[in-house]
C-alpha cells in the first residue's frame, strides 16, 4: 500500500466533516424549535432570565460565527458545552460512546459468525433445502424490525425464561475499572472473569437484535459472490491439482468470496451505528445513539453537532479499514 | 455444478473451521446465564429518563428532580396529598407580606458529615437567584424562585428570606430547591456538583453509571425526614437503585421479570396486562397537568363565544376517557385540578348535546358548517383524533395535524395566532393556580394559547398574585374560573392520573401529585 494512499484518504478526510458539521449546524438551526424554550417549558422567567440563559449556551450571537467557532473550537476537541447535560459535549460523549462501540462490535461479530457459514453452506449446496430454509431466513431477518424482534426476545428469555437481563450493561454488583470504557475488554485485559461473563450475558440480547438484520444481508451477499467464486476457472484447477475440499473453500474461494461482504459490512457499519438509536432504547443500553436522539428533541444543538460528527468520523474510519482489508484478502487489490 | 455435487465431506471439513467461532460463542453465552448475582436489600426504580444532572440548581426537569430527591432534602417537601410540610426546617412562617422566615432543625448532617446551618441553605439560595452564581451560569432555576430578593442568616439555625413583592406562593416553591453544602461546593467548585454529590436526604450516592443506572445507598445519620410524613428514620432499605429504561415495553418487562419494583409511566395498554399477571399492581395519583383543545379566539370562526360553547357542548369526553384513557382521568369543568387550591366544586360543565352544539352553531351564522384544524403533538393523535371525530358530528369539520412539540409550541405561543385549534396541556407541580391559570389565561401571558383576554380575569388574577388571605383569594380564583367556564376559550378536557406499578413485595411507597419517587420509607415484605 502506498503511503501516499492513505495521506490522500485522510486528507479527503477534512472536507467531508466540514461538510457533515455545516450540514448538520444548518439542519439543527433551521429547524424550528428554540432550546431556551425547551428548558425552561411551561415555567416562570423572565426575559432578562430567558436571555441569560440564551448568553450562556451562546446563542446570542449570529449562526455564522456559532458554526465557525464550533469548527475551530473542535478542531481541538473542545464541543462547546451541552445545553441540557450543561457540561462539556466531550464528556458526555466520552461517557456513552464506548457502549455504542461496543454493542455494535459484537453485533457486527455475531453478524459475520451467523452470515458467513451459512452463507458458504448456502452457495455450496445452491438449490438444495439448506439453500432455500436460509434464503427464507434471511428474508425474515431483513425484514423484521429491530424493536418487535428485541421486545419479543425480552419477552421469552427474559420475562418467561428469565435467562437474561432485561436492560443494562452489567449488574451492580460489578465494578470494572475504567481503561476504554468497553466492559467487555475492560474487564478481560484486567482478569475480571465474573465480570466479562456478566457483561456478555447482558450484550447478548441487544446485539443479537441488532446483528440479525444485516446477519441476513451479509448471507445473501456471501452466497451470492462464493456462488461466482465457485464457477471461476481457478477454483476448479485448485481441485484438480488434488486439493483438499476444506482447503479450496476456505483459502482459495472464500478469501475472494469475501470482498464484497468486508464492502457490505463496513457500509453497514453506519447502519449499526444508527441502527442502534431503537435497540439503545429498547434495551436500555447507555449509549451515544440514544443521547444524540434525545439531543435532537430538546435541540441540544453543540451535542447533536459533536455526537453525528463522531459517527461520521467511525464511518469513514471503519470505511478506511475495509480498504485496507481488501489488499490483504486479494493481493491484486493495488492501493 | 461439479463442484457441489459429491464432495459434501470434505465441504463439512472446511465449514468446521468457520463455525469455531459460532461455537465458541454459543459455550460462552451458556455459561454467562448461568452467571447470575445476588442481590441486598435493594429498591430498584424502572424510570423513564436519566438525570441531566445530580447538581439540584443547574435544570429545569422533572426526572431529574425525581432522582435528585432522593439524596438531597428541601427546606420543606410535599405530602402525598400535596399539602406543603417542614422537611430541614422546623417551620416556616411569614413576617410580613415581603419577609419569610424559617427556623432549621438542630443536628441535620450532610453525607460528609459536616452539620447544615443557615449558611449552608443561604449559599443554596443565593447560588439558585444570583446572576452567574454558578461557576459563571446563571441557575436555570431562578425563576422559579420568582421575586426572592435576598436570604439572610440571621444566626447558625434561622434563616430570612426578603421578596422585592409580596408573593403568596412562596412557601409551596420550597419544596423543588434542595439544599447544597457550603463547605463542599466550595471545596470541589460548582461545575463538579453535576457528577459528585453531598446531600441531607436518606439516601448517599454510591455510583451514576451515565444512561444506565444511579445507585445509591442508605445514609445511616440521616435526621429522619419530615415529622408530617411518618415513619421517621433512616432508609429501610440498604440500596435503591433507578435503573434507566426509556422503552415502555421494556420497562413493564422489567417489572414482570422481577428486576425492578417500581416502574413510572405505565402506558394504559399496559394496565390489564399487569394487573393479569398476579406479579404487580398498577397504582396511580392524580396528576397536576390540565389537558384542553385551545382555540383561536383571535379570529373566525372561534372568535364567536357561541361556536366554542358548541364545541364544548360536542365532545364526549367521558367516552375517550373510558376508552382512549382506560379511566385514568378526571374530567374538568374549567381550567384547575379539582385538588388545586381555588378550584371550585360544583362549577358548571359543558354537558354532551350533540343538538345543543348544533344549534349554537347555527345561531353563530354557521348552519352549514364550519372546516377547522386541530394541531396535536404525536403523543396524543389518537385523543386529537376521537375528539376531531365528535366535532366533525356536529358540523366542526375538524381535520388533525400532527407537529413534533418544540416546532408547535412557539407557533402557538406567537403573539399572532394563524390557527385553529391546539390540542394542549398545562402543568402545575405546585397545585396553585399562579402556575396554571395566569400563564394560560391572563391576556398575553406565556401560555396563552388561544390568545384569551378579558380584562375583569386579568384584574382578578393580578390581584389574586400577591392577596395574602387565602379565602379571598381562593375567592378571586372562583371568579375567573367561572367567567373562563362561561366564555369557553378552551374545549375543557382533563386532568390524566400519573401511572405507575409496583412489584407485589413493594412495601411503603405510593405515588404523590408531584411526581416524585421518594424512596425514603420504601422496603421489600420478606
Amino acid at each position: 500500500m502506498r503511503l501516499g494512499f492513505i495521506v490522500e484518504r485522510l486528507l479527503q478526510l477534512i472536507p467531508v466533516l466540514i461538510g457533515i458539521s455545516l450540514v448538520v449546524f444548518l439542519m439543527m438551526t433551521l429547524t424550528p424549535g428554540d432550546p431556551v424554550e425547551i428548558m425552561l417549558g411551561d415555567q416562570l422567567a423572565t426575559a432578562e432570565q430567558k436571555e441569560s440563559l440564551r448568553r450562556d449556551m451562546g446563542l446570542d450571537l449570529p449562526a455564522a460565527e456559532r458554526f465557525i467557532r464550533f469548527v475551530r473550537n473542535s478542531l481541538s476537541g473542545d464541543f462547546g458545552r451541552s445545553f441540557f447535560h450543561r457540561r462539556p459535549v466531550a464528556e458526555v460523549i466520552a461517557e456513552r460512546l464506548p457502549a455504542t462501540i461496543e454493542l455494535t462490535i459484537v453485533a457486527m461479530l455475531i453478524a459475520l459468525a451467523v452470515a458467513i457459514p451459512l452463507g458458504v453452506l448456502a452457495a455450496v449446496r445452491r438449490g438444495s433445502l439448506i439453500d432455500k430454509a436460509a434464503t427464507v431466513i434471511s428474508l425474515i431477518g431483513v425484514s423484521m424490525p429491530g424493536f418487535w424482534l428485541g421486545i419479543m426476545l425480552i419477552l421469552l428469555f427474559a420475562v418467561h425464561l428469565g435467562w437474561m437481563p432485561v436492560s443494562g450493561r452489567i449488574d451492580y454488583a460489578f465494578e470494572v475499572p475504567r481503561i476504554t470504557g468497553m466492559i467487555l475488554f475492560d474487564s478481560l485485559v484486567q482478569g475480571r472473569y465474573a465480570a466479562f461473563l456478566n457483561a456478555l450475558h447482558h450484550i447478548l440480547m441487544p446485539a443479537v437484535t441488532l446483528g440479525l438484520a444485516m446477519a441476513a444481508l451479509l448471507m445473501r451477499v456471501t452466497r451470492t459472490s462464493m456462488i461466482e467464486v465457485l464457477q471461476q476457472d481457478y477454483i476448479v484447477f485448485a481441485e484438480a491439482k488434488g486439493l483438499s475440499r476444506a482447503r479450496v473453500l476456505v483459502r482459495h474461494a472464500l478469501k475472494n468470496a469475501l470482498i464484497p461482504t468486508v464492502t457490505v459490512a463496513a457500509l453497514e457499519t453506519g447502519y449499526l451505528l444508527g441502527g442502534n438509536t431503537i435497540v439503545e432504547m429498547v434495551f436500555g443500553w447507555p449509549g451515544l445513539a440514544r443521547v444524540i436522539v434525545e439531543g435532537i428533541y430538546s435541540r441540544d444543538f453543540p451535542l447533536v453537532q459533536a455526537g453525528v460528527l463522531v459517527i461520521a468520523v467511525i464511518y469513514v474510519t471503519v470505511n478506511f479499514a475495509a480498504d485496507v482489508l481488501y489488499t490483504l484478502l486479494n493481493p491484486r487489490v493495488k492501493l | 455444478m461439479a463442484m457441489t455435487t459429491g464432495a459434501d465431506e470434505s465441504t463439512a471439513a472446511g465449514l468446521r473451521e468457520l463455525l469455531k467461532t459460532a461455537r465458541l460463542l454459543l459455550l460462552v453465552c451458556g455459561i454467562a446465564i448461568v452467571a447470575g448475582v445476588a442481590t441486598g436489600a435493594e429498591v430498584r426504580v424502572g424510570f423513564t429518563q436519566d438525570a441531566l444532572t445530580l447538581d439540584p440548581a443547574n435544570h429545569r426537569k422533572r426526572e431529574t428532580e425525581t432522582i435528585i430527591r432522593n439524596i438531597y432534602d428541601g427546606i420543606m417537601t410535599q405530602t402525598s396529598k400535596s399539602e406543603v410540610v417542614p422537611e430541614l426546617a422546623e417551620s416556616v412562617r411569614q413576617i410580613d407580606s415581603l419577609t419569610y422566615e424559617a427556623t432549621l432543625r438542630k443536628g441535620v448532617k450532610f453525607h460528609s458529615g459536616d452539620e447544615m446551618t443557615a449558611e449552608d441553605v443561604k449559599f443554596t439560595f443565593d447560588r439558585l437567584t444570583r446572576e452567574k452564581a454558578m461557576g459563571g451560569q446563571t441557575s436555570p432555576r431562578q425563576g422559579l424562585l420568582g421575586p426572592l430578593a435576598s436570604t439572610e442568616a440571621v444566626d447558625r439555625y434561622t434563616v430570612r428570606f426578603k421578596l422585592k413583592e409580596p408573593w403568596p406562593v412562596f412557601p409551596r416553591m420550597l419544596p423543588v430547591q434542595e439544599i447544597v453544602s457550603k463547605k463542599f461546593v466550595e471545596k470541589v467548585g460548582s461545575d463538579a456538583l453535576a457528577t459528585q454529590a453531598n446531600g441531607t436526604g436518606p439516601f448517599k450516592l454510591v455510583e451514576w453509571r451515565r444512561g444506565d443506572s444511579i445507585i445509591m445507598e442508605r445514609f445511616a445519620d440521616y435526621y429522619g425526614g419530615a415529622p408530617a410524613i411518618p415513619p421517621t428514620g433512616a432508609a429501610r432499605v440498604d440500596r435503591v437503585i433507578f435503573k434507566i429504561i426509556p422503552e415502555n415495553a421494556s420497562r413493564m418487562a422489567a417489572l414482570m421479570a422481577g428486576e425492578v419494583d417500581i416502574v413510572n409511566e405505565v402506558p394504559v395498554f399496559a394496565i390489564n396486562t399487569l394487573e393479569r399477571s398476579g406479579k404487580a399492581k398498577v397504582v396511580k395519583a392524580n396528576g397536576t397537568r390540565t389537558f384542553f383543545i385551545a382555540l383561536n379566539v383571535t379570529r373566525p370562526p372561534f372568535s364567536d363565544v357561541r361556536v366554542r360553547q358548541a364545541a364544548n357542548h360536542a365532545v364526549d369526553k367521558k367516552l375517550v376517557i373510558d376508552r382512549l384513557l382506560g379511566n385514568t382521568a378526571t374530567p374538568v369543568a374549567g381550567v384547575l385540578s379539582p385538588e388545586s387550591f381555588g378550584s371550585k366544586p360544583g362549577l358548571k360543565e359543558y354537558a354532551y348535546d350533540p343538538n345543543r352544539a348544533k344549534k349554537l352553531l347555527a345561531e353563530a351564522g354557521y348552519a352549514k358548517g364550519i372546516d377547522v384544524t386541530l394541531d396535536a403533538e404525536g403523543a396524543f393523535k389518537d385523543q386529537a383524533e376521537a375528539i376531531a371525530a365528535m366535532l366533525t358530528k356536529v358540523g366542526i369539520r375538524t381535520k388533525v395535524q400532527v407537529w413534533e412539540g418544540a416546532v408547535l409550541t412557539p407557533i402557538w405561543r406567537a403573539e399572532k395566532k394563524e390557527r385553529d385549534m391546539y390540542f394542549n396541556s398545562w402543568g402545575s407541580g405546585a397545585l396553585d393556580p399562579t402556575g396554571i391559570f395566569v400563564p394560560t389565561l391572563k391576556t398575553r401571558d406565556r401560555g396563552n394559547t388561544s390568545g384569551y383576554s378579558n380584562a375583569k380575569v386579568d384584574k382578578l388574577l393580578t390581584a389574586a398574585d400577591t392577596e395574602l388571605d387565602r379565602n379571598k383569594r381562593a375567592d378571586m380564583y372562583h371568579q375567573a374560573e367561572k367567567i373562563v367556564a362561561e366564555e369557553a376559550p378552551w374545549i375543557f378536557l382533563w386532568v390524566p392520573q400519573d401511572i405507575y406499578a409496583v412489584s407485589n413485595r413493594l412495601r411503603g411507597w405510593a405515588p404523590g401529585s408531584d411526581s416524585r419517587i421518594n424512596l425514603h420509607r420504601a422496603y421489600l415484605a420478606k
